[in-house]
């Protein structure tokens, strides 16, 4: 490779990278975590779904009758987003398409837009269900930290921010950074090139520190690049696909965006007319919903929606998703129209699969690692702290390599202050996120707001002390040691304030809840070594 | 990189070139973009990328005027 080439590389790969390291590290921290999701939520809220999964039933009737008590739900439209892995649902009721029923919209009020909340008028509710506990809780309450660890992996949270430019802040931001990331993965791979074979086995942890970052940054990012690479695209397109979605829509669709999203099976918005006559009809929906799922062996269905409730012309919709050892991509959708009991379209979940299905089952199982039970999230997390320590180690080649004397003392301290903040930023994620998992199980009831507060405020004194004390070395090591102590404690805290001890979890089969223990001590166990490491390391100097 | 997918509608079903496109768009885009800064003079990159985008719009300036 000749050297113009090599510097190219070198410059856009160090320029990308520096620019969104931090950000991107917040990405791969949380976004490991969210592997493990729904098992962080059996954590917090102390009810397990594998324990329970033969027991609990989804009665969608009882729901409705107990929503019947508190509103009139003749000819509403109901939509329910199952929550995988959960007995939680999204409860989605429209207003009456009823007019003698529903009321009159009444004036929209300017409000921010906040995450999944939605602008609605006071008939119509949108509001969360459990169907193990029967409750129904808003969305703030029914917020826990693994929707918040899941949001913050695509920086749902900046999009309070108040910049306005047309889209949510966060997600662009996120976009952005994706891109970006894909680009820096590829002028990196190029930069490395020629010494890819060579240089694969080459680790010299005894030699000086410069080389030492520079073989982790090396050997961890050319075993994770096929990994971090899918993340990169995937993430894109989850991400901030309207780039290309809404200039397609503009030429191939003439501008109707529902036509395209249709057309990508991403909505359904057909409607069914309201014909103002009664269904003289009793309708069992939990039956037919558990029919369905019968007639699609291992399919979980996804989505139920239900239109013109209780008129002549009411119908049921129930999308599936296959279980992906039966088709790994795929999606059922049945419609039924319940006057006559006539199906009047299906697609079944195992066997039809179209091309469109292909392309976005890969996008998802890939980026989400849900195709192959627990094994495959463990590997998706350690290869995603394996990103997280190229990141790391990517700023600290950058600052070394910059800390020589021939540059300019002010440039030296721009780029001291940058690394120091960038690291303080970083290293304090894992201490603040043990410590919010402990204060769950302090707090009663903790919600969407304690959340909040108590991952952001620890989170900025840590690193706000750490800035302060301007010493790299000393924010590793002191970042490590609370590591060790808080992830210890979170099984304990669990325990304590919980009940849910590790061999109880054991006993009872809870194995989600047992998992975030697990994983919590093992952190811990790692956070050990590595101190016991750098303890060493001091006492030989 | 929107023209060359453009392109490929008037060959292949448009949704399926929409869904390919979610993942060799962005890659594609991120290598056009490399290749700005690899290449020796930057008019001649303004100058392939315009000259590639209207010779793959053709078809559809073509069809939109029919």
């Amino acid at each position: 490779m000749n050297l113009r080439r090599y510097n190219i590389y070198f410059h856009t790969h160090t320029i990308s990278g520096i620019i969104i390291c931090a950000l991107l590290y917040v990405i791969f921290f949380a976004g490991s975590f969210s592997f493990f999701r729904d098992e962080i939520s059996a954590w917090q809220k102390s009810s397990s779904y594998e324990a329970n999964r033969e027991v609990v039933k989804r009665d969608y009737n009882f729901l409705l009758d107990s929503l019947s008590g508190s509103y009139n739900l003749k000819g509403r439209d109901f939509s329910f987003y199952l929550k995988r892995n959960s007995f939680g649902t999204y409860v989605d009721m429209s207003t009456s398409n009823d007019t003698t029923v529903s009321k009159k919209p009444e004036v929209k009020k300017e409000g921010r837009r906040r995450g999944r909340g939605r602008e609605k008028n006071e008939d119509s509710a949108y509001f969360t269900y459990d169907f193990a506990k029967r409750q129904t809780s808003d969305y703030t309450q029914s917020y826990d930290m693994g929707e918040f660890l899941y949001r913050l992996h695509f920086l749902a949270q900046l999009n309070q921010v108040p910049i306005n430019i047309g889209t949510p802040f966060g997600y662009l931001v996120a976009g952005l950074v994706s891109f970006l990331f894909l680009f820096a993965l590829i002028t990196g791979l190029f930069l490395h090139w020629d010494k890819i074979k060579s240089n694969f086995f080459t680790f010299r942890p005894w030699n000086k520190w410069k080389t030492v970052w520079t073989d982790i940054h090396t050997a961890l990012g050319v075993i994770g690049f096929p990994f971090q690479f899918m993340f990169a695209v995937t993430g894109v397109v989850l991400i901030v696909n309207f780039i290309l979605l809404t200039p397609y829509s503009k030429i191939l669709y003439k501008g109707d965006e529902a036509k395209i999203y249709q057309d990508l099976a991403y909505n359904d918005a057909s409607t069914f007319a309201y014909t103002y006559k009664p269904l003289n009809k009793d309708f069992d929906l939990t039956r037919f919903v558990t029919d369905v799922e019968n007639r699609w062996s291992g399919a979980e269905v996804s989505r139920v929606l239900v239109k013109n409730y209780q008129d002549e012309n009411m119908h049921v919709i129930v999308e599936a998703k296959p279980s992906p050892k039966e088709n790994f991509a795929g999606s059922g959708k049945l419609v039924y129209r319940v006057k006559d009991g006539k199906i009047v379209s299906e697609k079944s979940a195992n066997t039809e699969s179209s091309y469109i299905d292909h392309i976005k089952a890969l996008v998802y199982h890939l980026h989400f690692g849900d195709f192959g039970g627990k094994p495959i999230r463990v590997i998706y997390f350690v290869l995603g702290v394996m990103g997280c320590v190229v990141i790391i180690s990517g700023i600290l080649i950058w600052l070394l390599a910059r800390d020589k004397n021939n540059v300019p003392a002010y440039k030296r301290k721009f780029n001291f202050w940058t690394a120091n903040i960038f690291m303080a930023v970083c290293l304090s994620m894992l201490p603040v996120t043990a410590f919010t998992f402990i204060m769950l199980k302090v707090l009663d009831n903790p919600m969407q707001s304690d959340i909040y507060h108590w991952y952001f405020y620890s989170w900025l004194v840590l690193s706000l002390y750490f800035i302060a004390r301007r010493s790299i070395a000393l924010t590793n090591k002191q970042s490590v040691f609370l590591s060790i102590v808080l992830c210890m404690l979170v099984p304990i805290a669990n325990g304590i304030f919980g009940g849910n001890w590790i061999w109880v979890s054991f006993q009872a089969d809870a194995f989600d809840i047992l998992t975030i223990d697990i994983l919590f001590i093992l952190l811990s166990l790692t956070s050990l070594f590595v101190y016991l490491k750098i303890r060493k390391k001091q006492d030989k100097k | 990189m929107m023209s060359f997918h453009l392109c490929l509608t008037f060959v292949f079903p448009k949704e399926n070139v929409i869904a390919t496109s979610f993942i060799t768009g962005y890659i594609l885009w991120a290598f056009l973009l490399l290749w700005a800064f690899v290449a020796e003079n930057v008019w001649k990159v303004w100058l392939t990328y315009i000259v590639l985008s209207l010779l793959l719009l053709t078809p559809l300036l073509f069809n939109l005027s029919s």
